[in-house]
């Protein structure tokens, strides 16, 4: 299953505010640039912060900037601007929105808790390295989708030598993770195994955690979404997606309950927008 | 029945069959599969036979080194622990071996490895006593320069250089994980129940170094043994599946004695490495001063009356040898 929804590049453009019950705080969400420029890990771990401040019902203004990384503390994206305060990535931000009243996972049991966390630590230790290793380490796609992309935005030679850098950068972390030696069969299979386990877990429930969303719905969906709707040189991971039928359900729901209504009036989709044109 | 397979591990410490946190999650299952494994318990990654530990020499695949692929191994052998599983928690496990994985095990090789205190008093120290000489000299430094860079590139470099920052959210994310796995296990006897699953080897594995260790800076430590449940877990484990050599050696007659024996046999072998090593001392300032004509032997004709003594000490010597 395709999401059917073509987002266009013209919200992206549109700096719009998603007014909510309280408008406390105006989260100013920034991530990697435009669309010629993000890659797929970025864009997925941007939507899962989007998706997750949705589902806090938290007013959004969404900012593309090409130097996102260079702008976030801790050099990733995406990273939100309140007030005087930055925070990247979605723990932390979990946690710092947690601490102005809004969370989540208060419903929750402490074993569920337990649960939650392990199973956010699967999403990025599989479905995040495996993008990673897709996009930085299997040869093809580096060399027609990534440098290419990640270059975009600098003059020649900078765009060169930056791509370097980070490919540099990303196997030598992949060495010491220990996914330096694995095959793009091997990565898959882990792929695979992952999807499998949050389908398991999953079941035909609508969310996660019985029926309000968690932010670890925000980040699968993130994810997983971003693979369904991402055009990479072969589809073989979107096709290991595709195979688990209540996952791609789980996308569509979250999809229209959270972005689908906002969409005329908001940029809030800006990951989306990009997507049917994202990696070529 | 085919030939048992051969599993080599550092050897046991601290209480704990081995030391080594990768070793020990292999051993653990075995045990918990009863899988007939012959276990080499060494001293020195040399001896294994991939150069890396623990490895499973095995007789239709080679040597098997990645503990992951170990257990895979076993697994497919019918030696499997999460035969009983649910497919829930099956992805359960794979969940939490994420969370292990990711938050409390880089943070553990950090404790040991990393934090100068616990490497100089603890760690190293049990790794240049235990690993033969010479390679004690160099070993453990060899390993702390290796863990440090793998940190180094999993948490960047800024992490590592500011002890605040380092402190406040790496190891506040690896109490979390701690009390998690706490709140997970709850009053159960393992984490599924009454029988023990792979989940149960990684974590036995990772926290039983940790509450063993007599660490000097025991910050992670503490918050373990503030959760009651999950220090009565790691010694039920050890009380059950290593009777031997995990606790009191007095209480297994044949195991102390073969620890006696190993440790007696120990002293002659050190009283002759050091006298070989004073005699590989002795033979190179004696080679260089030969070589470079402090000394020189002349033979035939009678030398000045300075050098001739010395140069029949220096014979003298080698008949020694």
């Amino acid at each position: 299953m395709q999401p059917s929804i073509v987002y266009s590049y013209r919200s992206v453009a549109k700096w719009a505010l998603v007014f909510c019950n309280y408008v406390v705080y105006f989260f100013f969400f920034f991530f990697l640039s435009t669309e010629d420029q993000i890659l797929l890990s970025d864009n997925a771990s941007s939507l899962a912060v989007q998706a997750f401040l949705q589902m806090c019902n938290l007013p959004i203004r969404v900012i593309c900037r090409a130097n996102a990384e260079y702008m976030s503390p801790s050099g990733k994206v995406p990273f939100i601007h309140v007030g005087n305060q930055v925070v990247s990535e979605l723990g932390p931000i979990v946690q710092f929105v947690k601490a102005k009243g809004h969370s989540l996972s208060d419903g929750l049991d402490e074993v569920q808790k337990a649960e939650m966390k392990a199973y956010m630590e699967l999403v990025n230790n599989m479905l995040l390295t495996a993008e990673l290793y897709l996009q930085w380490c299997d040869d093809v796609t580096v060399e027609e989708i990534t440098h290419p992309r990640y270059g975009s935005p600098y003059p020649w030679p900078l765009n060169r030598i930056l791509s370097y850098q980070k490919q540099w950068e990303v196997r030598r972390k992949m060495k010491a993770i220990g996914w330096a030696g694995k095959t793009l069969e091997q990565v898959l299979e882990d792929v695979d195994q992952c999807c499998h386990a949050l389908s398991q877990r999953l079941g035909t429930q609508p969310y996660f955690f019985n029926k309000q969303p968690t932010e670890l719905d925000a980040l699968v969906f993130g994810h997983l979404f971003t693979i369904l709707t991402t055009q990479l040189i072969t589809d073989e991971l979107s096709e290991k997606v595709k195979n688990y039928s209540n996952l791609t359900a789980f996308c569509r729901r979250i999809e229209q309950q959270y972005f689908e209504g906002h969409e005329r009036d908001s940029a809030a989709i800006a990951a989306q927008s990009s997507k049917r044109s994202l990696l070529r | 029945m085919a030939a048992p397979m051969e599993l080599f591990c550092w050897a046991g410490g601290w209480g704990l069959p081995s030391v080594d946190p990768d070793c020990l999650a292999v051993l653990t299952y075995a045990r918990f599969t009863g899988a007939p494994l012959k276990v080499h318990r060494v001293t020195s990654p040399w001896r294994s036979p991939s150069g890396h530990l623990p490895a499973l020499r095995t007789r239709d695949e080679g040597t098997i080194s990645k503990p992951q692929q170990i257990i895979t191994h076993l697994r497919k052998q019918k030696y499997n622990a999460d035969y009983d599983l649910s497919a829930t928690q099956s992805a359960d496990t794979l969940a939490f071996v994420s969370l292990l994985e990711e938050k409390l095990l880089p943070v553990l090789i950090h404790t040991f490895w990393v934090d100068a205190k616990n490497y100089v008093e603890h760690t190293r120290k049990w790794y240049a006593e235990t690993i033969p000489f010479p390679l004690n000299f160099f070993l453990p430094n060899a390993m702390h320069k290796r863990h440090l860079e793998r940190l180094q590139l999993i948490w960047g470099d800024d992490y590592m250089e500011d002890e605040e920052k380092l402190e406040k959210e790496l190891y506040r994310e690896a109490r979390e994980c701690l009390t998690l796995l706490s709140q997970r296990l709850g009053s159960q006897k393992f984490f599924f129940g009454d029988s023990p699953a792979s989940l149960d080897a990684l974590v036995f594995s990772r926290l039983a170094p940790l509450l063993k260790a007599k660490l000097p800076n025991g910050k992670l430590q503490q918050h373990l043994k503030s959760l009651q449940n999950l220090c009565n877990y790691c010694t039920s484990i050890l009380s059950l599946y290593f009777p031997w050599d995990g606790g009191d050696p007095l209480s297994s007659a044949p195991r102390a004695a073969g620890t006696d024996g190993s440790e007696a046999e120990e002293d002659p072998h050190k009283r002759r490495k050091q006298l070989l090593s004073v005699l590989v001392g002795l033979a190179a300032m004696l080679g260089y001063a030969f070589l470079s004509g402090i000394v020189s032997i002349q033979r035939g004709s009678v030398g000045p009356a300075g050098r001739q003594p010395v140069a029949m000490q220096e014979e003298e010597e080698e008949e020694e040898e």
